[in-house]
C-alpha cells in the first residue's frame, strides 16, 4: 500500500511536470519543469530497485544535460513564443477521433490482457546494483559499451565543429590560426578610429608588430 | 494491492505521448529539443520497469547506453542549435526551412 502511494505521487509529479513542460511558453520554464521530471522518474528507479540508474539520472540528465540546455538558453536569450498560429484547423476533429481510438485500444490491453509481472520483492534482488550493471557492461555487453565511447568521441569532434566560430560571424572563413597570431581592435592600429572595436586580423608575430608600430619584436609589449 | 508492471507502461506511454505531443505543437526548437529528451526518459522507464520485474540486467544496461547517446545528442544538438541561432538571428522551426547552416 506504502508502495503504491508513493507510485502515485512520483506518478502524478512526473505526468504534471511535463503537462507544465510542454505549456509553458518560456523554455526557461520548460526547462525546469524538465528538471522536476528528472528528479521523479529518478525516485520511481529507485522504488524498482535500480539505485545506480536513478543516480546516473541524477548526474547525467537533472545535472549535465540539463546544465547544458540552461546555458544555452541563456546564451541565447531566448524569448517568449508567440502566440501560435493555428494552422490545418480542419483536421482537428481528426485528431480528437483519432486519440478517442488510440486512448481505447490502449486501456483495451491495459485492463483485459493478463497481467504479466509478478509483484517483485525489491529486497531479494541485485539486479540493479552497480556490481551487477558493471559486470554486464564488461563481459557480455562489452562491444556496445566500446562503440558507445567512440560515439562519445565523435560527438565531441562534432559540437567542437559546430560551434566553432570559424565560417560564421566574427571572423572571416580564411582566417588560420598560426603561433603569434593577434586580433587587435581596430583603434589601436588607426588613431582616427577611436571607439571602433571591429577587429583587425595580424597572421605573424612580424605583421601584429608592425601593425602596432613596434620595432622589436622579441621584447613584449606592455600590456599595460 | 501492489504496484503492477502494466502501471509503470502506462505512465511511460504517457510521457511518451506527452513527448511527442511537445515535439509536434511546440516550434521552439529548443523546447522541441526538451520534448526529445523527455521521449528518451520514457523510454528509458520502460527499460527499468521491465528489467526490474523479470529480475534481468540487460534492461539497465540499455538504459546506460541511451543515456549516453542523450548526452551525446545533447552536445551535438545544441551544438546545431547555436549554428542556426546565429546564421538565422531566430529559433523558430519556421525560419530554418533550408538545409543551409
Amino acid at each position: 500500500m506504502f508502495t503504491v502511494l508513493l507510485f502515485l505521487l512520483f506518478a502524478g509529479l512526473a505526468i504534471g511536470c511535463a503537462i507544465s513542460m510542454v505549456a509553458q511558453r518560456n523554455p526557461l520554464y520548460s526547462a525546469i519543469s524538465l528538471i522536476g521530471v528528472f528528479i521523479a522518474l529518478a525516485c520511481l528507479y529507485v522504488m524498482l530497485a535500480a539505485p545506480f540508474i536513478a543516480a546516473v539520472q541524477v548526474i547525467v540528465y537533472a545535472g549535465a544535460i540539463m546544465v547544458l540546455v540552461v546555458f544555452v538558453i541563456m546564451l541565447l536569450n531566448v524569448e517568449e513564443e508567440e502566440k501560435k498560429r493555428t494552422r490545418l484547423r480542419v483536421l482537428i476533429p481528426a485528431a480528437v477521433l483519432l486519440a478517442a481510438v488510440l486512448i481505447a485500444e490502449a486501456s483495451f490491453i491495459f485492463y483485459f490482457v493478463e497481467r504479466a509481472g509478478q509483484p517483485h520483492d525489491p529486497s531479494t534482488s541485485n539486479v540493479g546494483l552497480t556490481a551487477s550493471i558493471g559486470i554486464g557492461l564488461f563481459t557480455q555487453y562489452l562491444l556496445p559499451f566500446e562503440i558507445t565511447s567512440v560515439l562519445l568521441l565523435m560527438a565531441i569532434v562534432g559540437a567542437m565543429t559546430l560551434a566553432s566560430r570559424t565560417g560564421g560571424g566574427f571572423f572571416s572563413p580564411n582566417v588560420r590560426v598560426v603561433p603569434g597570431a593577434a586580433v587587435l581592435p581596430r583603434q589601436i592600429v588607426d588613431p582616427n578610429a577611436v571607439g571602433d572595436a571591429t577587429p583587425v586580423i595580424a597572421e605573424t608575430t612580424e605583421e601584429a608588430a608592425r601593425l602596432l608600430g613596434v620595432d622589436d619584436v622579441d621584447q613584449k609589449p606592455d600590456e599595460d | 494491492m501492489d504496484v503492477h508492471l502494466s502501471w509503470y507502461l502506462a505512465l511511460s506511454a504517457i510521457l511518451f505521448t506527452i513527448g511527442v505531443v511537445g515535439v509536434i505543437i511546440k516550434r521552439n526548437i529548443i523546447s522541441m529539443f526538451m520534448c526529445i529528451e523527455l521521449m528518451l526518459n520514457a523510454v528509458n522507464l520502460t527499460f527499468v520497469a521491465f528489467s526490474s520485474y523479470f529480475r534481468d540486467v540487460t534492461g539497465q544496461l540499455f538504459v546506460f547506453i541511451v543515456m549516453t547517446v542523450a548526452a551525446a545528442e545533447a552536445a551535438v544538438g545544441l551544438g546545431i542549435i547555436i549554428a542556426i541561432f546565429r546564421n538565422r538571428e531566430s529559433l523558430d522551426v519556421d525560419d530554418a526551412n533550408i538545409l543551409k547552416l
